[in-house]
């Protein structure tokens, strides 16, 4: 598949693995209009090619991300006003969860993470980082409200250590090391330039697994971060369920008895499944409070 | 009942649940499914248990259901798919509606279905020899119920990187410590010894607040949003 030729992201394929790499090095990776719109196109591209099983997420340069271009909306009269209808109808799209993408997404943080940088590790499913990564949160520290971002990470990693990063804001970053004790990555790379080959070890062991069986894992599991634990139990069961007599569940104790690779069935991106923001599948709404 | 798959057992105040399936390492075929869905509604009955431990014989803690013999019992299999289809299992403490506290001694490999008796443990301790797995979407499997209760009680990457990983890596027992997936790791040969100790600490409470703060708090997993529980709801009705 030919892949668009973007200005700010990198998009290839190694094997069966999607690399979408920010490509603004000079200014940290940051995020100008043009990039926020890209992020789409790219997420897209990648989720619409059936060769790739796995997304790689990194960055060019020292920083992985640093959030929204601060020098653009400074300068351009336009400001933060520009993403006011978008924000206000929640209505995003930079990252894979906003898009909808059910493929395995690996975020590969290469250096600073910054700020808005956060979405793509909240949103992420894996996160791994080079040894010399940090993590923190300025938002605070130019005026800026922190939430989106910082919500999403509280849901799946401690809190304290969230609300810690927020307040802080800029005087203080979060080593990758701490980041792995947390539980809110789960390798740290050294030496930090072997980052990319380990990104894609990791995602070549995932791409052995069923794409279908791992597409409705992951929205059987977001589910958890949606509802209570029954519920989501009850909707991950819409997903379980729905994978029956798929030839995948044939396939895979087959090449297993067989010792050999499995010949999985290409994902389709209309395969069914429960919109993630549409509420709980097979959940009956009428007992919530 | 007698049991085949399971041995049951009491040491003081505290409850064994044994897995002893271990030349098929522990995993759960129909008799053993029937077996379960009598034990822990025993042992929560015996006024003599105070806790529960569950573990494993063998090397393997639990490794899910033995679809070689599900596959010759089409019956069972077909009642465990609907017992799946409609969230009606009946494995766990937790979908037995245990009420006392349950201790998951995690003896060796704890692989696929196996992670259900973590995820719905109060508390889990370990070998330093046991290890974490989820093949499940190797084999053309979902996961779904046992990881989902551990994105509740676990930080959520170690899970999504376990399931998706399917048989191609193991969460080792240290790695599930630091992540707090389990509270202790400790020699192999001095697991059963340590949990029968921590059982017997917590037997020292007595058994109705025990109870009244497992409800309270595997509450906090759900999602009650804007209705707050009542004072009845967690501490139950009062008794004459």
């Amino acid at each position: 598949m030919k892949y668009p030729e973007l200005e700010t992201l990198k998009l290839e394929r190694v094997g069966p693995v999607g690399w979408l790499i920010n490509n603004r090095p000079e200014q940290l990776n940051a995020m100008n209009a043009l990039m926020r719109d890209e992020f789409e196109i790219a997420w897209r591209t990648l989720d619409a090619d059936p060769d790739v099983r796995v997304i790689v997420h990194t960055g060019e340069g020292r920083a992985f991300q640093t959030g929204v271009d601060v020098s653009e909306l400074a300068t351009d009269g336009v400001g933060m006003e520009r993403y006011r209808e978008s924000v206000e109808a929640w209505d995003l799209h930079f990252t894979a969860w906003q898009n909808d993408v059910w493929k395995p997404v690996i975020t590969a943080v290469n250096g600073i993470c910054a700020g808005g940088a956060l979405h793509w590790v909240a949103e992420a499913d894996i996160v791994i980082a080079a040894g010399d990564a940090t993590f923190f949160d300025p938002h605070v520290s130019v005026g800026q409200v922190v939430s989106i971002e910082a919500i999403a990470l509280m849901k799946r990693m401690p809190v304290e250590a969230v609300m810690r990063m927020a307040f802080v804001g800029r005087y203080e970053r979060m080593p990758a090391q701490r980041a792995y004790e947390l539980g809110m990555i789960s390798e740290v790379v050294d030496p930090p330039e072997r980052l990319r080959e380990a990104a894609q070890e990791l995602a070549e062991k995932i791409a052995k697994n069923s794409p279908a069986a791992m597409a409705a894992t992951k929205r059987a599991l977001w589910g958890a971060l949606e509802h209570g634990l029954t519920d989501a139990c009850r909707a991950g069961a819409k997903e379980l369920v729905g994978m029956w007599g798929h030839p995948d569940q044939e396939e895979g104790p087959r090449a297993f008895a067989e010792k050999r690779e499995a010949n999985w069935k290409p994902l389709s991106r209309d395969a069914g499944g429960a919109d993630r923001r549409g509420g709980a599948a097979g959940v009956d709404q009428s007992t919530d409070g | 009942m007698l049991y085949e798959t399971l041995r049951v057992e009491r040491r003081g105040p505290v409850g064994w649940l044994i897995f002893d399936r271990p030349e098929h390492g522990n995993a759960m075929d129909a008799r053993m499914m029937a077996e379960l869905e009598d034990a822990w509604p025993a042992l929560d009955d015996d006024p003599d248990v105070r806790v529960i431990v569950n573990t494993g014989s063998g090397r393997a803690f639990q490794t899910g259901l033995d679809m070689v013999q599900l596959s010759k019992d089409p019956e069972t299999l077909r009642e465990q798919s609907r017992r799946t289809k409609h969230f009606t299992l009946k494995l766990t403490a937790w979908h037995n509606d245990v009420e006392k506290p349950v201790i998951a001694a995690v003896n060796g490999v704890c692989a696929g279905g196996g992670l259900h008796f973590v995820a719905d443990a109060d508390i889990v301790v370990a070998a330093d020899s046991a290890a974490f797995l989820d093949p499940h979407v190797s084999v053309g499997q979902v996961s779904a119920y046992e990881t989902i209760a551990l994105v509740k009680k676990s930080p959520m990457e170690a899970i999504l990187r376990m399931a998706f990983t399917g048989a191609h890596e193991r969460l080792s027992a240290a790695r599930a410590h630091q992540l707090g997936i389990c509270s202790q790791v400790v020699p192999a040969d001095a697991l059963r010894e340590t949990a029968q100790q921590l059982g017997e600490t917590i037997a020292e409470q007595p058994s109705d607040h025990l109870a009244t703060i497992k409800r309270a708090l595997w509450g906090a997993l759900e999602d009650h949003r804007s209705e707050p529980p009542t004072p009845e709801s967690v501490i139950g009705e009062p008794t004459s």
